[in-house]
């Protein structure tokens, strides 16, 4: 069987496990750039009360690997809590929590780095506070912002195979227990492969045209 | 007029200006002159009430702004009668050189009919003037520094400030721009615009202003007319000009 052939022939399958990896992907989306951008603003005006805990938290995130804290949140902790939570609420909690502090992280840094000189030429130039956040401070920090932003969502969006581990029904396991049927690994790995392909490298190739296109030296040199 | 008094400022418990007392009158330029470090970009900014002095007080044709806790967020300066050309010139860069010099206009094209057409018009002529019109329409990464120094002067100069104060305009400047710029400030004068020009050149200083101010570590040592610069009285100014002419 060909790598199409088992496309084909799998197809509902491939489609039930897609379906659930773009509805994963879809909650992760929202949740981390909504709640990460929440906190980021946040945390770049109230650097001390809300900043500096979601950097630390933050900091504590990024020394442990993703798969060892969806590890974490669906056994120890449900465990101790003596709760019995879903794989894939269990999944869409933990990669949300993981993307909410990189979009903090990626906001509040682009905000506290944002030229403070460009708000005193707005200000010379008689802008109101509201006109220089719509006109000037909004439109620099989404071009910042926008391709770092696009390029979290696609490594967002291959975290979601770790949901596999726990047993959520999503693409790569899907393909996995396809493979345990037929045991046909390059051609359904090849599959796989080329579903994320077309996903992916269009957002990538997004990411690279906005930051080519937009991202500017904010230094002035 | 334009009036600083007793203008302090500091930066980390280092005083930069010692009580700063000085005023602009309009339809005359003074330039300030000194070593780098001096203050007077401090100056510049304290007295546009962008970087508020520490103490002191700024009034702008009868107008009193007073700085008693430092409060730079509270105060407005007034618009558009007092503009201000930084040295590091903060074109905002998402924004083309024509669409940066253009967004302030707005508001003013916004008090009257038929005044939109008339700022584009004068716009244009600018920028032809200072041979920037084939670069208008690109962004300020696009083009050289000399070129976003052109830019950020037509930004502030469209808007015809009553008090225009000038940081090191001139610094990436061919000669022959330097002398567009120095007849279009003889030309601002005459409309009765009050220009304070920081600047390192001397010749320009020279042939501009009608007031000189040499400054030192953050104090005025020595103003007065222009002969200042051919017959200094000042020790400290006599031998900064030399070291400048030794340099030229």
């Amino acid at each position: 069987m060909s790598a199409l052939e088992i496309i084909v022939s799998y197809r509902q399958e491939f489609l039930r496990g897609l379906q659930v990896t773009l509805q994963l992907c879809l909650i992760i989306w929202s949740i981390g750039i909504l709640a990460g951008t929440v906190i980021g603003v946040a945390g770049a005006h109230w650097k001390t009360v809300i900043g500096l805990p979601s950097r630390a938290l933050s900091f504590v995130l990024s020394g442990v690997p993703v798969l060892v804290f969806l590890f974490w949140l669906y056994y120890p902790l449900q465990y101790a809590l003596g709760v019995d939570i879903s794989p894939f609420k269990t999944a869409a909690a933990a990669l949300s929590i993981v993307n909410t502090f990189l979009v903090a992280d990626l906001i509040r840094g682009v905000l506290l780095e944002f030229p403070d000189q460009y708000l005193m030429a707005a200000r010379v130039c008689g802008l109101t506070d509201r006109e220089t956040v719509l006109r000037i401070q909004l439109p620099i920090v989404a071009r910042q912002v926008l391709p770092n932003l696009l390029f979290v969502q696609v490594g967002m969006l291959q975290a979601t195979l770790f949901a596999s581990l726990i047993s959520v029904e999503e693409i790569f396991r899907v393909a996995q227990r396809i493979n345990s049927e037929v045991y046909r690994p390059i051609q359904i790995y090849t599959a796989l492969a080329f579903f994320f392909l077309v996903i992916c490298l269009p957002l990538h190739g997004l990411a690279h045209y906005l930051k080519q296109r937009f991202t500017r030296n904010l230094s002035e040199r | 007029m334009l009036i600083g008094q007793g203008i302090r400022k500091g930066y980390g418990g280092l005083e930069i200006l010692h009580g700063i007392d000085l005023s602009l009158s309009p339809g005359k330029i003074t330039a300030i002159l000194g070593p780098s470090g001096g203050g007077k970009s401090t100056l510049l900014r304290a007295l546009s009430m962008l970087d508020a002095p520490d103490s002191g007080s700024v009034e702008v044709d009868g107008v009193e702004y007073f700085f008693p806790n430092n409060r730079k967020n509270g105060i407005q300066p007034p618009w558009p009668a007092l503009t201000v050309v930084f040295q590091q010139l903060f074109l905002w860069p998402h924004l083309t050189l024509r669409r940066n010099i253009t967004l302030p206009l707005e508001k003013l094209s916004a008090r009257s009919s038929g005044a939109a057409e008339e700022a584009d018009q004068e716009v244009d002529e600018l920028l032809e003037l200072f041979e920037m019109s084939e670069h208008a329409d690109r962004y300020p990464n696009e083009v050289s520094l000399g070129q976003r120094q052109r830019a950020a002067f037509i930004r502030a100069v469209v808007l015809h400030p009553k008090y225009l104060l000038l940081d090191e305009i001139t610094s990436a400047l061919d000669v022959e721009h330097v002398s567009k710029i120095l007849e279009h400030l003889k030309v601002l004068r005459e409309r009765g615009t009050g220009i304070l020009l920081v600047t390192h050149l001397i010749g320009f200083a020279k042939s501009a202003a009608d007031q000189i101010i040499f400054m030192e570590n953050g104090r005025i040592v020595e103003s007065g007319d222009k002969s200042l610069l051919t017959t200094p009285k000042n020790e400290r100014l006599m031998k900064f000009l030399s070291l400048v002419e030794t340099a030229l």
